[in-house]
């Protein structure tokens, strides 16, 4: 036979001790340890003959008639409240019908009867049951929530019909605007397999909710709470008997939010009426703080309560208008004319142009072998900054661009913060994309065209912006080069009304010498509205000046939709509309920055939200007229 | 070319393989009862643990029928082994975010610190096998094993498993005290230990640290938790009286107020279904079989045998002990199996294992013929 073994073979006197004495004196040792292993029995026994034989009457009392329960109670939840303490998400109890299977004598039978009283079918009620299948019997297993209040009395009336059959209070959230801000807020849902994995078990456990999405799941830390304890006895008969004092669960902390609930309702509902898919951002100018950030269509909370099915998420992954998205962070769109005011701060700053420059448009501009036009064909003729701001004259930038070259511009942009996160308080925030010479190169592997800088300049190529970037820069344009980190949460409270956390604006950067810059781009952006020719002129609020700056963003560059009726192209191939703006214009105090999602036209589409949200805000001093006598 | 060498059979234990069998079935026997499937339960806890204890009796055979000098040297891979899979453990639970102890090999999950204790006390074994003192060691002579227990200690303790890497010094303590140490060695040891300890609590360790400390006693439950789980475990105890409750009557047990009922605290169960008598019966046997490992140790040819029987015996005993203490409420809950009887597959595997060794020195008590065994 060849079978031979690998493994090392022990050699006839290797590792063999000859020494007989020194083993023999090893061994009688050994009795040593057979006395203390006795004594240790001993001991043991007569542990066990005082617990079971002296005591054993004592403890069979108790084993009888002390069937004590621990649960655990559910902590109310965190509100989340507006800038003026007026509550967007809050708590109320909901009543669950749980059974405990250990304490059900027979729960088949008490199954069957329990189907008519909830409404439900005993393969239903069967499923839940088995879906808890791993847990311990004395645990409850939910069998319906938030039962309504005839049901809640004829259970606890019949009790005894339904043994191991317990009423649990759970808090639940509840919306009392609906489902406004829902994507900044986000909702909750039971925690996964995976989460649960991963997770403080003396926090967590299985079933419990937890922030899935937007700021439930950002902070939930301080949202979600202690769990308190209950203990209960339980009879033989498994009613429960009487209560022990327990420890009271810990209510969540709640956040107080930098968000207008009359802003974001006024913004939220003009998009949503009008039907526009898009983002709404209001900023405080001098602060940072968002008063209101819209993302329509948004989501619906209550799909998500209880969780949401399949089908229902399918659709909404498929859905074009992407209700799933922030778009305020998440969307990234080209910025179009929007984007003028980094050219003319480029421009300004490197000293090719100043407020005297004026150029000519005849309505074209023609490059190398290639003719760019202007929105305007037949031409804009002599223009200034000022002017070519307000007309939003493309023939103008393009010279401009083309002088500072696609990485003066890229240089500009990112000091007004684009191309990168603003740090603001929600998930999965886009930077964006500044286009630079080197960026080509190493993505696209190609050399930049000259071409290409003319595109960027007017907005157009590669830019890509998200709507909060375009509201922080017009911010900062504003309030003269101060780049405020944008603030969502003003602070955290805890039950006891202590505030724990207060938030302060964040001063990221400041762009130092560039007033007199701003000051000639503000009054291109005053002009937009209150010049003759302002492309927004439509917009104008009586007894108030203020600036903006309207953008049209090509999504696709297809020669067959051109000359088409703007309701004759394809939904997914018309332009982006955008609206950025501040007011008043003598004063800053708040930026508005309107995207429209295949709006067609900044102007028409976007503008007239920010309109809106500008005449509620300002709504008191218009009144009065406070705010024109500064003219 | 292996052949068996027929005085192999011939001294094959049959009292000590008896009393293995008999605490096996009395184990999975009580098991059924701690794990009453619940309606829709799938794959119960006495169901996985007879496969587990199938394989270990495969197992079980294998080893006995290598030679237990092999360990010299097996032990070296052996020890590399338990060391790299617990490296392995503490990195993903380091990654998992939280106190991991087992790597998950699909059908069970692997603890890598149970085996470790059975490693512990083949190292040892060897190490003082080997270097054989007159007149007792000397500090410096257990430097060596004092190092090969602190590696897998550290390990252990950060898991956080305190329970199971304090084991790993009462092996140790156990083992070396066994083989004589000097009064100075003592004394260094004493001295060097306190002073580790008393300068950690009171330099090293934050006060949040400390309170960890305390709660690795106890990992899974909090203070209160836990003086209930000791209360429950003695009304359980307690209320089998004389004769029991009766087999899958016991009201405590099934009342499952204790999540580790067929785990750490497998024997109130039984203790509440066959009372005082069945305890008394259960003890004699497993302790019986404690005293025969002795008489295995006794017995053997040489110094490796001894030192191998008395560690396995010890492994068993203090875990025995310990756990016992537990559920009669002397200690506070520290994640201790009671051998054999727990479930736990990682526990019974390295228990079968060590009573595989137990036999194996037991089988080989002559001194061989020459050239028969190679």
């Amino acid at each position: 036979m060849k079978f031979s073994l690998k493994l090392p073979v022990v050699k006839r006197g290797q590792f063999e001790e000859r020494d007989d004495a020194s083993l023999n004196i090893l061994q009688k040792r050994l009795i040593g340890v057979g006395v203390i292993i006795v004594f240790f029995l001993v001991v043991i026994l007569l542990r066990f003959y005082f617990l079971q034989v002296t005591k054993g009457d004592e403890y069979k009392r108790r084993a009888y008639n002390n069937r004590i329960r621990i649960s655990t109670v559910a902590p109310p939840r965190g509100h989340i409240l507006d800038r003026k303490g007026r509550e967007i998400v809050t708590n109320r109890p909901s009543f669950n019908v749980a059974l405990v299977r250990e304490d059900s004598r027979d729960i088949d039978g008490t199954l069957k009867k329990l189907g008519p009283v909830l409404g439900m079918s005993e393969e239903e009620l069967w499923g839940r049951v088995r879906e808890a299948s791993g847990t311990p019997l004395y645990l409850p297993v939910t069998l319906k929530e938030d039962i309504d209040w005839q049901t809640l009395a004829y259970l606890e009336y019949n009790n005894r019909e339904f043994s191991g059959v317990r009423i649990e209070v759970q808090p639940v959230r509840v919306y009392p605007y609906g489902d406004l801000a829902a994507n900044v807020i986000g909702y909750l849902g039971s925690i996964s397999k995976k989460q649960l994995e991963d997770a403080d078990r003396s926090i967590y456990s299985g079933g419990d909710l937890i922030g899935k999405r937007g700021l439930e799941r950002l902070r939930e830390s301080d949202l979600r709470g202690e769990k308190g304890k209950r203990y209960t006895e339980v009879n033989a008969r498994g009613f429960e008997q009487q209560m022990f004092d327990g420890i009271e669960p810990m209510p969540g902390r709640d956040l107080q939010l930098t968000l207008d609930v009359d802003l974001q309702q006024i913004a939220e509902n003009y998009m949503l009426a009008g039907e526009k898919s898009g983002a709404v951002v209001v900023l405080e100018v001098n602060t940072g703080r968002v008063l209101a950030a819209v993302s329509t269509p948004t989501i619906h909370i209550a799909d998500f309560v209880g969780g949401i099915s399949q089908k229902n998420w399918k659709a909404l992954m498929e859905n074009e208008h992407k209700p799933l998205m922030n778009k305020v962070v998440q969307g990234t769109y080209p910025p179009g004319s929007v984007y003028k005011m980094v050219t003319a701060l480029a421009g300004l700053a490197r000293g090719v142009i100043n407020e005297n420059t004026s150029l000519f448009c005849p309505g074209y501009y023609r490059f190398g072998n290639r003719t760019y036009r202007c929105w305007k064909h037949s031409g804009h003729g002599m223009v200034n900054l000022r002017q070519a701001l307000g007309q939003s004259c493309d023939v103008f930038f393009y010279q401009v661009g083309q002088w500072v070259g696609v990485d003066g511009l890229a240089k500009y942009a990112r000091k007004l913060g684009l191309g990168q996160q603003t740090g603001i308080e929600m998930e999965y925030e886009k930077s964006g994309l500044v286009p630079t010479k080197a960026w080509k190169q190493k993505v696209k592997k190609r050399k930049w065209q000259e071409g290409e800088t003319l595109s960027v300049a007017i907005g157009q190529g590669f830019n890509l912006m998200t709507p909060l970037q375009i509201a922080s820069m017009t911010a900062t344009i504003a309030n003269g080069g101060k780049l405020y980190r944008p603030q969502l949460v003003e602070k955290v409270i805890d039950p006891e009304g202590k505030v724990v956390e207060q938030f302060t604006p964040e001063l990221k950067s400041e762009l130092k010498g560039f007033d007199h810059f701003f000051q000639l781009i503000r009054l291109g952006m005053e002009e937009v509205i209150e010049g003759k020719r302002g492309t927004a002129r439509r917009l104008h609020i009586n007894g108030m000046r203020f600036a903006a700056k309207t953008g049209t963003a090509q999504v696709v560059k297809v020669a067959q939709y051109r000359g088409l009726r703007d309701d004759e192209i394809p939904y997914k191939y018309r332009d982006h509309g955008w609206f950025t703006c501040y007011a008043p214009a003598e004063n800053p105090e708040i930026s508005v920055t309107v995207l429209v999602e295949h709006g067609l036209h900044g102007g028409s589409g976007a503008g007239p939200v920010a309109r809106a949200v500008l005449k509620h805000y300002f709504a008191k001093r218009l009144k009065e007229g406070t705010l024109s006598d500064q003219e | 070319m292996y052949r068996i060498d027929r005085r192999l059979l011939e001294h094959f234990d049959v009292i000590l393989m008896l009393l293995i069998v008999l605490i096996c079935g009395m184990a999975l026997f009580n098991l059924y009862s701690a794990s009453m499937p619940s309606p829709g339960y799938g794959f119960a806890p006495w169901m996985k643990q007879s496969i587990i204890m199938a394989g270990c009796f495969v197992l079980f055979f294998v080893i006995i029928s290598f030679d237990y000098k092999l360990l010299h040297v097996l032990n070296y891979p052996f020890y590399f082994f338990i060391i790299a899979s617990l490296l392995l453990a503490d990195a993903i639970g380091a990654t998992a975010g939280g106190a991991q102890r087992w790597i998950s090999l699909g059908l069970f999950n692997f603890q890598p610190s149970e085996p470790a204790k059975l490693m512990l006390v083949i190292t040892l074994a060897s190490y003082y096998a080997r270097k054989e003192v007159s007149g007792g060691y000397s500090f410096f002579d257990i430097l060596p094993p004092l190092g090969l227990m602190a590696v897998p200690f550290i390990l252990i303790l950060i898991q956080p498993d305190l329970g199971t890497s304090l084991m790993l010094i009462i092996i140790f303590a156990s083992m070396t005290m066994f083989v004589k140490l000097r009064w100075s060695a003592y004394f260094i040891l004493i001295s060097l230990g306190s002073g580790a300890g008393v300068f950690a609590w009171f330099h090293l360790l934050k006060p949040y640290q400390k309170k960890r400390v305390e709660t690795f006693l106890n990992p899974e439950h909090d203070l209160a938790n836990q003086g209930y789980q000791i209360l429950q475990s003695k009304i359980a105890v307690g209320s089998g009286g004389l004769t029991g409750s009766g087999y899958l009557k016991g009201t405590q047990g099934h009342l499952h107020f204790l999540p580790e009922r067929h785990t750490d605290f497998a024997y109130s169960v039984w203790a509440e279904e066959w009372g005082f008598i069945g305890c008394l019966i259960f003890l004699l046997i497993y302790f019986g079989m404690l005293f025969w490992g002795l008489y295995v140790g006794m017995t053997s040819k040489d110094r490796f045998g001894t030192l191998l029987a008395f560690g396995v015996v010890t492994l068993i005993f203090w875990q025995a002990v310990i756990n016992l203490f537990m559920i009669m409420g002397f200690l506070p809950v520290v994640g201790i199996p009671l051998p054999m009887v727990s479930y736990g597959g990682s526990s019974l595997i390295t228990t079968m294992m060590g009573l595989a060794i137990l036999m194996n020195v037991r089988m080989r008590r002559f001194h061989p013929m020459m050239g028969r065994n190679n």
